[in-house]
């Protein structure tokens, strides 16, 4: 179980060297940096496309595979042959897109969890394919005006609804898997700690929003995350060999309509939509309180 | 009736998918083809085209759906790059089935951003016939007649045409847009190619026996395969010719473009925007009597080797220029089967090859004009060396 | 005639251009409009170029030795070498609140200013420079007319937003000024930024500044900001204003608004 690390034990270290190539506000970036700053000495970081390389300034030893599709194949090559060599030292670490996560790459992600290959899966969730220009995903949240998802006389935005991955990686029962957002440090700090020396498979999905693809002011990147904790559109919780655990409860969810209207990328969604969007959040987070300290299934 | 807009190439490519009215779109961002995929989900919200419009999870099923679709409804995708390379087992299963599919290809590297030819190249046994252009207008006018080509019971083989990226893809130019109208008119509607319905059983069963049977005999798959890539020859040049009584534009004969190519003594030979540059080159070098010209190629498969045969008949040295390399061979892609093409002749000219513009390494009129002033010296018979260089 | 146009991602010099060359040829020239693209992000400095012929242009290699320059962003001039290349005898066009002598460019051209940043929040609301330069393009250039350049717009957008960039365009045409010979201007040194830098400092529009007096230590600017421009000095939070990018997550993470987000100035 992973408990919030507050912000004054951390120490000063840090492992990347400061400012990027990546948009002003870049909730990404913010990822990439606590991830490198807790995993720290022992962290060779895989990269496929997406923007990770522009917030890739780290100090620690990175491949970056053009080989999109091919996240959890390139960290198994890597633990495998480490392990052989006797460094189990190393922690292999992905940090990874949305897309090259729960699409191209979900391939790769399930076989690895079901091979429970020894590796950290880090995936920014942005909610869509942002180094291309803000494609859709199958992460992105239903109704989102996205570039291949346009809003206009025949379109509503993205049709589906976004993909519950924390959950499809729970039920690999793999050691360990978690969200967690950048607008709560404490809890993925403390969330990466727990994971750090723990042997397997290990998935954390943050929520990293993007401004330049969810049109917003860069300034409210944090504040949005959290408005999305806050009204339930993205609870933090953890599984622990198959165990659930609600990792942070507002005491009420806020409602879902202001975080939304607060984006351009749900600017033209109705009250139906949101009223829609709001009973699917409600039910989730009623089923995720059920089995609050329980068996996920 | 035809009007024109400033578009960039990428536009001019979803243009060509909307006037070909196709049916099925499977789509997967990649930079620099992106933005493709990008305007046709746009005139699809709009309502301009009715298509159902699939966002995928990855090239490998962005071609495996067009794919199976073409069986039924016309089919169109587009990639770039690495999103090409990853559809590479389902692009031989296409040529396998020998559906009609086209599929747009814009230029990137398979090492890195920038555009080299390494993406198609990578293809170039497949069995796709692939065609090249130089501008927006070619990219749009090529993507219409890739649809007749390849649907042309004589050839009946997925045809990919593309341009570099960036370069085109996102560089804005005047183009003119044909009238729907014209376009239906020169581009019948889609015939489908492969009975998969339940009351087609039977002729699905031959279909499935002919490409597995083991009693017949193992090569036919691949001879005939290369039979029809071999009559798109012929009928990549009826289509060009007639795209130009529709609509008054042509590009050489189909297969290769000879540009100020009469009483020269050296050609240039390029593909792409090199040959749209080299054309700038050309003009200034013949503008100072220099006696050199240029033939572009338009259609890499089926590889013009007839022309190639006349025209090297003709000229005493050919420099190719390639945006490709195939390691471990001296010399480019096209520079080989040139090279091939020529090996038939009594007197060969002199060839020379230059690696160019590879992982986008820009090609300016100047380093055109150095490599054509070099042809020139081998067709005056003095020794040049080396005879393959990167440029 | 050969353009070339620099501004960052996200200002639109890329639609800027577009525009610009379905303007020029209803006008009757051929037009190529080529943007620079890399993996630049919003804020970063980007180029593009413009070539105008009478027939279709060929040639497809970038723009080295442009007739003219015109520049979107009035502090670019600080690390991206805009003159060079530029032809003797060649203008540039820069939106710059200040007079052709007073940019900090200097050599054997002209140079005409348009302060279009302030006419595009004034018109626009926005600071999204790349119509009202058009209109400032047209004067000083005489080569396209306001007509064909609203008509350009008018096909990009349509209702209030394309009213708004037509008046952006109008007013810049009336305020641009006289191009001025600036031979005798010494020039500002251009800092070229050399690889590995970091500095980011040209792409903030807003300055994060510090109360230390009200900062009480919490970490939590410290964590979040994503440039990691934030060091902690004494339990004091300290900018380090090289790598910021002013994004303002800061100024609104700040538990005591110890942070005040201010406009930076030229
Ligand atoms: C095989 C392949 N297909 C497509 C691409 C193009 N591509 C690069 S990054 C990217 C999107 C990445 O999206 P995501 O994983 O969500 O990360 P983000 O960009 O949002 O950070 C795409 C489609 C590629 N590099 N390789
Ligand atoms: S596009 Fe979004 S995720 Fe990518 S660098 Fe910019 S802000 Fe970050
Ligand atoms: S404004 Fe943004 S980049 Fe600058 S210090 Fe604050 S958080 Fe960091």
């Amino acid at each position: 179980m992973s408990k919030p690390v507050p912000l004054s034990k951390l120490d000063e270290k840090e492992f990347i060297v400061p400012a990027n190539s990546a948009c002003q506000g870049c909730a990404g970036s913010i990822v990439a940096r606590i991830v490198s700053k807790v995993i720290g000495e022992d962290m060779v970081r895989q990269e496929v496309a997406c923007c990770g390389p522009a917030f890739g300034n780290i100090t620690q030893p990175v491949f970056y595979g053009e080989v999109f599709e091919g996240a959890g194949a390139m960290m198994t090559g890597f633990a495998r042959a480490f392990n052989r060599l006797g460094r189990d030292d190393i922690r292999v670490t992905g940090i990874i897109g949305d897309g090259g996560t729960t699409d191209i790459g979900f391939q790769g992600l399930s076989a690895s969890a079901e091979r429970n290959e020894d590796m950290l899966w880090v995936c920014y969730d942005n909610e869509a394919y942002m180094n291309t220009g803000g494609q859709r995903s199958s992460a992105t949240t239903k109704f989102a005006a996205t570039t291949t998802t346009p809003v206009g006389e025949f379109s509503r935005g993205k049709k589906e609804r976004k993909k519950p991955l924390p959950i499809l990686v729970g039920v690999h029962r793999v050691p360990y898997m978690a969200t967690a957002s950048v607008a709560y440090p404490e809890d993925f700090i403390g969330k990466l700690q727990y994971a750090k020396p723990v042997k397997g498979f290990r998935f954390i999905q943050v929520s990293a929003p993007c401004p330049t693809g969810w049109n917003y002011d860069p300034r409210y990147s944090v504040k949005v995350a959290k408005e999305m904790v806050l009204s339930g559109l993205w609870p933090l919780y953890e599984v622990v060999e198959g165990a659930l655990r609600i990792t942070y409860k507002p005491k009420e969810l806020k409602p879902v309509k202001d975080v939304l209207r607060s984006q351009g990328r749900f600017r033209h969604i109705t009250d139906e939509e949101v009223d829609e969007i709001q009973g699917e959040v409600d039910e989730f987070w009623g089923r995720l309180q059920e089995k609050d300290g329980g068996p996920l299934f | 009736m035809a009007k024109f807009e400033v578009m960039v190439g990428n536009k001019a490519v979803a243009y060509a998918a909307k006037l070909a009215r196709v049916k099925y779109v499977s789509a997967f961002p990649i930079t620099p083809q992106t933005t493709i995929v990008q305007y046709l989900a746009d005139m699809i919200a709009n309502g301009e085209l009715d298509a159902d419009y699939v966002n995928m999870e990855g090239e490998l099923s962005c071609q495996s759906s067009a794919m199976t679709a073409a069986t039924t409804v016309r089919s169109f995708t587009a990639t770039s790059g690495p999103g090409l390379l990853y559809m590479h087992h389902p692009m031989h299963m296409t040529t396998w089935a020998r559906l009609p599919l086209v599929m747009a290809v814009v230029h990137r590297s398979t090492k890195g951003m920038q555009p080299d030819q390494m993406d198609t190249m990578s293809q170039r046994d497949t069995g796709w016939l692939m065609i090249e252009c130089q501008n927006s207008q070619e990219l749009l006018d090529t993507g219409i007649m890739s649809f007749k080509i390849a649907e042309d019971e004589r050839v009946r083989l997925p045809t990919i045409f593309m341009g570099d990226g960036y370069i085109l893809s996102y560089t804005s130019e005047p183009v003119e847009l044909p009238a729907q109208e014209e376009v239906d008119a020169f581009l019948p509607p889609y015939k489908r190619p492969y009975p998969m319905f339940p009351e087609e059983a039977k002729e699905a069963m031959a279909l499935m026996s002919q490409m597995w049977n083991p009693f017949v005999d193992p090569q036919n798959v691949w001879k005939q395969q290369q039979e029809a890539a071999m009559n798109a020859k012929t009928v990549i040049r009826e289509v060009n010719a007639e795209f130009e009584k529709w609509f008054g534009r042509s590009y050489g004969n189909g297969l290769v473009e000879e540009y100020k190519c009469e009483g020269v003594e050296a050609v240039l030979v390029a593909m792409g925007t090199i040959a749209s540059t080299a054309k700038t080159a050309i003009d200034q070098l013949q503008r100072d009597g220099r006696k050199v010209g240029l033939v572009a190629i338009k259609s890499f498969k089926p590889f013009p080797d007839d022309d190639f045969q006349r025209i090297g008949a003709d000229v005493k040295a050919m420099g190719v220029i390639d945006r490709n390399v195939s390691t471990g061979t001296l010399g480019g892609i096209t520079f080989t089967e040139l090279r091939h093409s020529l090996y038939d002749l009594d007197e060969r000219p002199m060839t020379l090859n230059f690696h160019a513009g590879m992982r986008g390494k820009e090609v300016r009129v100047e380093d055109i004009k150095r490599m054509a002033e070099k042809t020139l010296k081998a067709a005056r018979g003095e020794k040049v060396t080396p005879l393959v260089e990167w440029a | 005639m050969e353009i070339r146009f620099h501004g960052r991602g996200g200002q639109g010099a890329v639609t800027g251009v577009r525009i610009l060359a379905t303007a020029l040829f209803y006008d009757g020239k051929f037009t190529q409009g080529i943007p620079m693209y890399g993996t630049e992000r919003r804020g970063a400095p980007v180029v593009s170029f413009l070539r105008v012929g009478d027939e279709r242009i060929n040639e497809r290699d970038l723009v080295h030795e442009p007739d003219m320059v015109v520049v979107l962003d009035p502090l670019l001039g600080r690390t991206v070498p805009i003159t060079e290349g530029l032809k003797k005898g060649g203008l540039v066009l820069i939106n710059h609140p200040k007079g052709g002598k007073e940019t900090g460019l200097g050599g054997k051209f002209k140079v005409a200013t348009v302060d279009a940043t302030s006419i595009a929040l004034e018109v626009i609301g926005r600071p999204i420079t790349n119509t009202a330069i058009l209109g400032a393009f047209a004067k000083v250039t005489g080569m396209v007319t306001l007509e064909a350049i609203e008509k350009a717009i008018s096909e990009q957008w349509s209702g209030r937003v394309a009213d708004m960039n037509v008046r952006a365009v109008r007013k810049a045409y009336e305020m641009v000024s006289e191009p001025v010979d600036v031979s005798g201007v010494k020039p500002v040194d251009v800092v070229k930024p050399v690889p590995g830098d970091r500095d980011v400092s040209s792409w903030r529009l807003f300055k994060p500044e510090m109360d230390k007096g009200k900062c009480i230590g919490c970490r939590r600017c410290y964590i979040l900001c994503p440039e990691v421009a934030i060091s902690m000095v004494d339990n004091k939070a300290d900018i380090n204003y090289r790598y910021c990018k002013g994004c303002g997550i800061c100024v609104e993470e700040c538990p005591v608004k110890a942070i005040e987000f201010v406009q930076e100035t030229i």
